[in-house]
């Protein structure tokens, strides 16, 4: 089955953001592992990667094998000690992420803005 | 807009009933076409996303556990009214295998926890997601036929729903 998901990396002081759009199903695994890989690979600050921001401004459908990738995504932060934030959920899908405490792990921003600005702190 | 007949007390009325191929995916045209039809039954748009979700889950459950993705194995859905509930049926043709596929593979509540520490599997929310989605779920099964039961209603929120 083809993917109707995308995934963009792109780099902001203190964090990689990763844009997904479309489906989060079982068809998105390779597109989020590569674009946590992306993430990784592509921050170039003295600084280690320490915050990953999962902007779902654009998503239209979160399944249960959606929520196992997004936790996945979740257990190998942890593992190499980076935050994970999420942006843009919809309150139905906010809701889900309540229910299954994903959110007592990942700091949850009504949109991106909000996200990177929290991050980078207030313009000067 | 169109109106949906209620039905006379005590008496169910079927609203709609189709099947599907058991392919990964079709659940999407699953909760498109319940969707569709419960519209205009007064779901408030949180309880109807509610629903979508539970509908989704079911229907990648029977296509997964019990019809094990044969497309030639149909899931059959049934949509219900009877008095305020909204009643979906989604069936498959699994029987006690489905239950035997699903706690094979994830036979535990799913706890998040365990699961970013590696002691569960990443998957296994589909039923708790359905649970927590619906008003009531229920699960018949026989040696041939296993069915899931959502009910909705369709008045006001549940106890502590946000709307």
């Amino acid at each position: 089955m083809a993917s109707m998901c995308e995934a963009t990396t792109r780099i902001v002081p203190g964090a990689a953001v990763i844009e997904l759009s479309g489906d989060i199903d079982g068809s998105a695994a390779a597109i989020l592992t590569t674009a946590y890989q992306n993430a990784v690979d592509g921050y170039d600050d003295p600084e280690p990667l320490g915050t990953v921001v999962l902007d779902f401004g654009a998503v239209d459908y979160i399944n249960s094998t959606g929520i196992a990738l997004i936790v996945s995504v979740l257990a190998r932060a942890r593992a190499e000690r980076r935050k994970v934030v999420a942006c843009g959920l919809s309150a139905h899908y906010r809701e889900i992420f309540d229910i299954t405490r994903l959110s007592d792990f990942i700091e949850l921003f009504p949109d991106l803005d909000h996200a990177v600005s929290q991050l980078t702190g207030p313009v000067a | 807009m169109t109106q949906v007949a209620r039905p006379a007390p005590g008496k169910p009325r079927r609203l709609d009933t189709f099947t599907l191929a058991s392919e990964p995916g079709n659940e999407r045209l699953a909760l498109a076409r319940v969707a569709g039809t419960v519209k205009d039954l007064g779901l408030s748009e949180a309880r109807l996303e509610r629903l979508k979700t539970a509908v989704a889950e079911a229907t990648m459950n029977a296509i997964e556990h019990g019809n094990g993705n044969r497309p030639e194995i149909p899931v059959e859905v049934e949509v219900t009214l009877d008095g305020d509930d909204i009643i979906i049926a989604i069936s498959d043709q699994g029987g006690e295998a489905h239950v035997a596929a699903q706690n094979a593979g994830d036979p535990e509540e799913p706890d998040l926890l365990k699961k970013l520490d590696g002691a569960q599997t990443p998957r296994g929310w589909g039923l708790f997601l359905i649970r927590n989605m619906v008003d009531a779920m229920n699960v018949t099964t026989d040696g041939q036929r296993h069915t899931i039961w959502l009910t909705m209603r369709t008045g006001g929120a549940a106890h502590g729903e946000h709307v």
